[in-house]
């Protein structure tokens, strides 16, 4: 037996890292906090993807163990070299040319695994509007638009309602959402279609005004906000945390002064329109507040299939 | 072992910048401690840097492993002899050919790279080479995929990052096929071309003169050279997908949107920031799309069409790896000639798709 060689300790720490990941992934897969950094959807790829990891951790973990005993040569490496392992960089077989370099490379891999030790998974909320920029009306989804011709909606429904939605094709969904909305007593701001119900409200903002709505969200001040009014603002998220971006409607309440930023609240009031920064968007007139618990996973997902299921 | 002694020097520095880099970065979360070391865990923007860094690593995990393991079963599995063998000797063929060729295999700038100095050297045109370096690591299906998921409202992206990679590829092969001398390779002598021709896996080389014959005899497995690839590629990928993870949570963290708007509020300065952008994170292909779809509300979409196209053909991680394979001069070239294609080619798409 030889003594331990600076290939295990390369094969051990990569071992020890795939492991790690592995780990770290099923973990968060098995507690459910995976949502709190991607989306529903890509949950089922990181499933696959822990798996995976683990198989190749156990054959990392293997090849390690049979390193302390032989040199390991992992591929048949005969004259035809087509391999890119290529690798100039020498931290393959040869620890000691540079226990810095070796440090700061697998370091590197062990942050995020030490990051995620020693901090607890949190949902991010509030804090990030600071960096982000709140959108008050859906404005990412308007950015496509182009001024065409107003055209009225296809369908049975009543032809005065079909008038008041008059829009132009490319805002056709939100019109058809719109409509849907008109008809209910009290407007619901559900996790489900968050945003496209606030884009489809924006909208036709002036078919809104006077109607009741209800929503759940946390607040957030925008500098020179008087106090008695306030964002209510909920945070999407379409693939992962890097691209969370905050949603929110304008909110008056006498009582605003009570509730700090970040804090979660539940409002409900009737809807008015308002100018904002040059545009048109609504502003709920609070008749109640009260203070509400954070949502487990505090997000809302962007549909993009919403219309086809109207 | 080597020889080749300027590849060595370069991807030493190389490294060596990496390990700087990180290590300020280190130091960089240490100055927020402010005072004393256990405020330092409980510092809000840490927990936001910690949040975001950990979550753009797992968004990209399951596309790093496949990306990975793919070309490990092609490196295993399909010669370059194989490939060598479908060029054919026409320059336009040829570099159609090439870029077809580019489409099927799905390997990053950093698979590409090493096997290309090969094909080279086998007699792979220098045309059909640049060709296949360009156009391999956007227009492949992995890449296409992960784009379309990326930015899944506005399929519009996905082709247009296709077209305009494709086209600037094409029009960088056909100009190097009639501007420029086929000999571009760093190293030209031709009597230690064996040992050169192996410098990208010297140490496997080396190590086969202690006793290879048994050791060979223990691992001649496909299937465990495929995983021992695996491996070795996952972590050659991995550092760059974690140290570009690390650069753009920490970005996201300190920098407000509003003052990146600032930078990127004419359309020449958000393409010229975005390219820059995917200059320096060196990210590769097969994430990148979910790194520019996070700038998407922030950037016009042609900048984000030129990070996208422009990244995996030209960053700083591909450059150097390229250094070690051509002459600086033509890799100075290359860089001018795609930027140049890339800046104009994401204005016209800005004006004809997006406007």
């Amino acid at each position: 037996m030889r003594k331990i060689n600076a290939d295990s300790i390369h094969h051990f720490t990569r071992a020890f890292i795939l492991l790690g990941f592995a780990v770290m992934i099923g973990y968060l897969v098995i507690s459910g906090q995976i949502q709190l950094y991607v989306v529903p959807q890509l949950e089922i790829y990181l499933k696959i993807t822990g798996v995976i990891l683990l198989l190749i951790a156990i054959f990392q973990l293997y090849i390690s163990i049979i390193s302390l005993n032989k040199k390991v040569i992992l591929c048949d490496c005969g004259d035809d070299h087509s391999h890119s392992h290529d690798h100039s960089d020498g931290h393959n077989h040869d620890l000691p040319r540079g226990w810095w370099k070796n440090i700061a490379f697998y370091g590197l891999f062990i942050l995020p695994l030490l990051l995620g030790l020693a901090l607890p998974n949190i949902a991010l909320a509030g804090s990030l509007v600071q960096t982000k920029g709140i959108h008050l009306g859906g404005a990412s989804l308007s950015t496509g638009m182009k001024q065409g011709a107003f055209v009225e909606l296809d369908g049975n429904e009543d032809p005065e309602l079909k008038a008041k939605f008059k829009t132009d094709v490319y805002n056709k969904d939100y019109a058809k959402l719109g409509m849907k909305l008109y008809q209910e007593d009290t407007i619901v701001m559900k996790d489900e279609w968050f945003i496209e119900k606030l884009q489809a409200l924006n909208t036709f903002v002036g078919n809104f005004v006077g109607k009741p709505i209800t929503i759940k969200g946390f607040i957030y001040r925008e500098a020179g906000m008087t106090g008695t009014e306030f964002i209510i603002g909920r945070m999407a998220m379409t693939h992962c945390i890097a691209d969370i971006s905050p949603y929110g409607i304008i909110a008056e309440s006498m009582d605003a002064s009570a509730y700090a930023d970040d804090s979660w609240v539940s409002i409900s009031g009737i809807i008015e329109a308002t100018d904002h920064q040059g545009q048109k968007v609504m502003k709920i007139n609070v008749e109640k507040i009260e203070p509400a618990d954070a949502p487990e996973v505090p997000y809302v997902y962007p549909d993009w299939d919403f219309a086809s299921k109207l | 072992m080597r020889k080749d002694i300027t590849p060595k020097s370069a991807a030493g520095f190389h490294t060596n910048a990496l390990a700087f880099v990180s290590l300020i970065l280190i130091f960089i979360l240490y100055a927020f401690s402010n005072y004393a070391p256990g405020t330092l865990l409980s510092n809000p923007k840490l927990q936001i840097f910690k949040t975001m860094f950990i979550s753009i690593v797992l968004e990209a995990m399951p596309f790093i492993l496949i990306g990975v393991i793919v070309s490990a079963l092609i490196q295993v599995f399909v010669s370059d002899e194989t490939v060598q063998r479908m060029i054919p000797k026409n320059p336009v063929l040829g570099i159609i050919t090439a870029s077809v060729l580019g489409i099927i295999f799905p390997i990053c700038e950093c698979g590409i790279v090493p096997a290309i100095r090969k094909l080279i050297k086998k007699g792979m045109p220098l045309h059909a080479a640049t060709t296949f370096i360009l156009v391999g690591p956007v227009l492949n299906p992995i890449v296409f995929w992960s784009t379309f998921t990326a930015f899944r409202t506005r399929p519009e992206i996905t082709y247009t990052r296709m077209g305009l990679a494709f086209i600037v590829a094409l029009i960088v092969g056909l100009f190097v096929y009639r501007f420029v001398r086929t000999d571009q390779l760093k190293v030209k002598d031709t009597s230690s071309s064996e040992v050169h021709q192996h410098h990208h896996d010297h140490h496997h080389h080396h190590q086969h003169h202690y006793d290879a014959p048994k050791e060979r005899a223990l691992f001649s497995n496909k299937c465990i050279e495929v995983m021992g690839h695996v491996v070795s590629e996952f972590f050659d990928m991995g550092k760059y997908l974690v140290f570009g993870s690390l650069l753009v949570a920490l970005l996201q963290t300190f920098v407000a949107n509003e003052s990146l708007v600032h930078l990127g509020s004419s359309q020449t300065s958000a393409n010229l920031l975005m390219m820059g952008l995917a200059f320096v994170l060196s990210l590769c292909s097969t994430s990148d799309a979910f790194v520019a779809q996070s700038f998407l509300p922030v950037f016009p979409t042609g900048s984000l069409i030129a990070f996208m196209v422009f990244g995996p053909m030209i960053n700083l991680k591909g450059i150097l790896m390229m250094l070690a394979v051509f002459r600086a001069k033509f890799v100075a070239l290359l860089a001018i000639f795609v930027f140049v294609l890339v800046l104009s080619g994401s204005f016209l798409a800005e004006w004809l798709v997006f406007h």
